[in-house]
């Protein structure tokens, strides 16, 4: 079971726009379907992500079209279907968890158990305690509760009603790195274990990477692409994917200028950068955008005179962002005159000893290039 | 003895009290439909519940008299139907006491709903309670330090009516003579004596409830 999903929410500026006929301000346009696995909702803030979100939960209207979850109709804009929130068996996690300040962590998770008799209501916040890992806290209130601990009761309570879909808005954003990877663990984990549908949204890449089964590419309303993990990072179809998905470098509108099927290799120039990359299989268009990953640029000291060959160009080190275990580096191209990001291992760094305003020569990895 | 200090205080116990009351059930229902809900001709119902903050109480209980009076466009009908006016009872003086105390509780109570964090309400409603509920078990407990204020505010109102009340209860003793009214007749009458005695009544009064209230408002965590 899952979700089907193919709908639009349009935003205007004034109400009266809607009557006048005035173009949407904004409009999300949704298709997807997430089968019994983690779906991940990646894109900037205000490409839609939440919008979509609200619209599957019905704490939106959607403006047009069908959203369909476990079979069940919850919107159908042809029948007049608009099942309302309370009628949708789902969970939902707020981006701030939205405990109620006035309950204790006991009364918070049962507070979805309406109907259900006092022994039951007791053995389900007892299952969800010992799920979360958060026994002995029951009878906290939720300010005396860490980051952590309020985000693993926030759990505790959209799963308690055991929901057919758990919905998730950038729950970990306000939580510190290790705390958010343990989340990121247990989320997992509750998949795994109840096999229900759980769409996550989040603006990190990583965060996406490392939790997703599945990725829905969300930018300025529309969804973008959808995959695997290693599809959308490896392969991303566009450039607003491959931005998002941290290829710094990208040039669009290349024109191809020698396409070598036997050599298996695809030479692009792009303002004076000539480039050569694999070529993929499929048909190759005249013009084509490409990109680069900001780690996948080797940079090789100016004397090195034997490396010189393809995709190599010289160029000058304008800034070194230090980044800790990194160091980004930001290099002028002689032949392009633009900048690239370069992102390298502070040994490697070290060897190098480079100071701004160096020269240097940067290679792009030929296998390395994204094409799209 | 009773008649100068006790019957006042009594009444005006009884009025604000009742009047109180309503206006706190009224004007929690009022509150929560101008904070949460949108409709045409909002911004009007919104001007109606805050005239009588604007007016002057006179005109206010002008007004009351003109609407409910025995020959009053409500009022009329009531007398003609059971022969029996409010004017000039206590039950006048409850109402002139809700109608210039209301836009306190309302305007307090609005802005106390506001406050609250809408996405508490949506996580009630994911989690399958309507919204009768969250608003009852949600919603106003979270806005309780702003609704026990507006009540609070309201019950002083109530006490300190004058104006309204006088144009629509009168100042009949043993009926409606409220405490302010009490203080102004014994002013007028020269018994500052008796006068002296009303106001230090009130006074205390007024003391003791802002202290209870304090102590009632610290001790909500929330």
């Amino acid at each position: 079971m899952g979700i089907k999903a193919d709908f639009r929410k349009r935003y205007y500026r004034k109400k009266s726009d809607k009557r006048k006929g005035i173009e949407a301000a904004f409009t999300l346009d949704a298709q997807f379907e997430v089968g019994d696995e983690l779906a991940v909702f990646f894109g900037r803030s205000g490409s839609g992500k939440t919008t979509a979100l609200q619209c599957i939960s019905g704490l939106l209207e959607p403006n047009g079209g069908k959203i369909i979850v476990n079979g069940n109709v919850y919107f159908d804009c042809h029948k007049r279907v608009n099942l309302p929130v309370q009628q949708r068996s789902l969970g939902y996690v707020f981006q701030n968890y939205a405990l109620f300040p006035h309950m204790d962590v006991k009364k918070n998770i049962a507070y979805g158990l309406k109907g259900w008799n006092e022994k039951d209501k007791e053995s389900r916040v007892d299952e969800m305690l010992r799920m979360l890992d958060i026994k002995g806290l029951q009878n906290n209130y939720p300010s005396q509760l860490s980051g952590g601990q309020k985000q693993r009761v926030a759990l505790a309570r959209a799963l308690a009603p055991k929901p057919d879909i758990l919905l998730l808005d950038e729950p970990f954003s306000a939580l510190d790195r290790i705390v958010r990877m343990k989340l990121r663990e247990k989320i997992k984990e509750i998949q795994r274990e109840l096999k229900i549908p759980i769409l996550f949204i989040t603006h990190n890449h990583v965060e996406a990477f490392t939790i997703a089964d599945k990725i829905v590419v969300f930018y300025d309303g529309k969804v973008q692409q959808i995959g695997t993990p290693e599809e959308v990072f490896y392969h991303p179809k566009n450039c607003h994917v491959a931005e998002l998905v941290g290829v710094t470098n990208i040039f669009e509108e290349s024109s191809v200028v020698k396409d070598d099927e036997m050599a298996g290799t695809l030479t692009i120039c792009c303002e004076n950068l000539k480039v050569t990359a694999k070529r993929p299989e499929c048909q190759v268009k005249e013009m084509i955008s490409w990109g680069i990953r900001p780690e996948n640029l080797r940079i090789l000291p100016e004397t090195d005179e034997t490396t010189i060959n393809e995709n190599t160009f010289n160029a000058c080190v304008k800034s070194i962002v230090n980044k800790g275990s990194t160091k980004t580096l930001a290099l002028e191209i002689k032949e392009h005159g633009n900048l690239m990001i370069a992102e390298i291992s502070d040994q490697f760094f070290e060897n190098l000893n480079l100071k701004e305003d160096d020269r240097c020569l940067v290679r792009i990895e030929r296998d390395r290039i994204v094409l799209f | 003895m009773f008649d100068q200090i006790g019957f006042p205080l009594l009444i005006t116990l009884k009025i604000a009290g009742l009047s109180t009351l309503i206006v706190a059930i009224i004007g929690m229902v009022i509150s929560y439909i101008l904070a949460r809900r949108d409709f045409r001709g909002k911004w009007l119902a919104d001007i109606l519940v805050t005239l009588p903050l604007v007016l002057p109480p006179t005109v206010t209980g002008y007004l009351l008299v003109v609407l409910l009076g025995k020959k009053g466009v409500l009022g009329s009908i009531l007398y003609d139907l059971t022969g029996w006016s409010i004017v000039f009872t206590w039950q006048a003086a409850v109402i002139a006491a809700f109608v210039v105390s209301l836009p306190l509780m309302v305007k307090t109570t609005t802005a106390a709903i506001e406050a609250v964090d809408r996405e508490y309400e949506y996580a009630a409603f994911t989690l399958g309670r309507k919204e009768l509920d969250t608003a009852l078990f949600i919603t106003l407990p979270l806005a309780k330090k702003g609704i026990l204020a507006g009540i609070v505010l309201s019950f002083a109102r109530a006490v300190g009516e004058f104006g309204a009340t006088l144009m629509f209860a009168g100042n009949i003793p043993g009926r409606t003579n409220t405490m302010s009214i009490s203080i102004y007749s014994a002013f007028q009458a020269g018994n500052n004596e008796l006068a002296n005695m009303l106001v230090i009544i009130l006074i205390v009064m007024s003391l003791l409830s802002m202290a209870i209230t304090a102590k009632v408002v610290n001790s909500w965590k929330i």
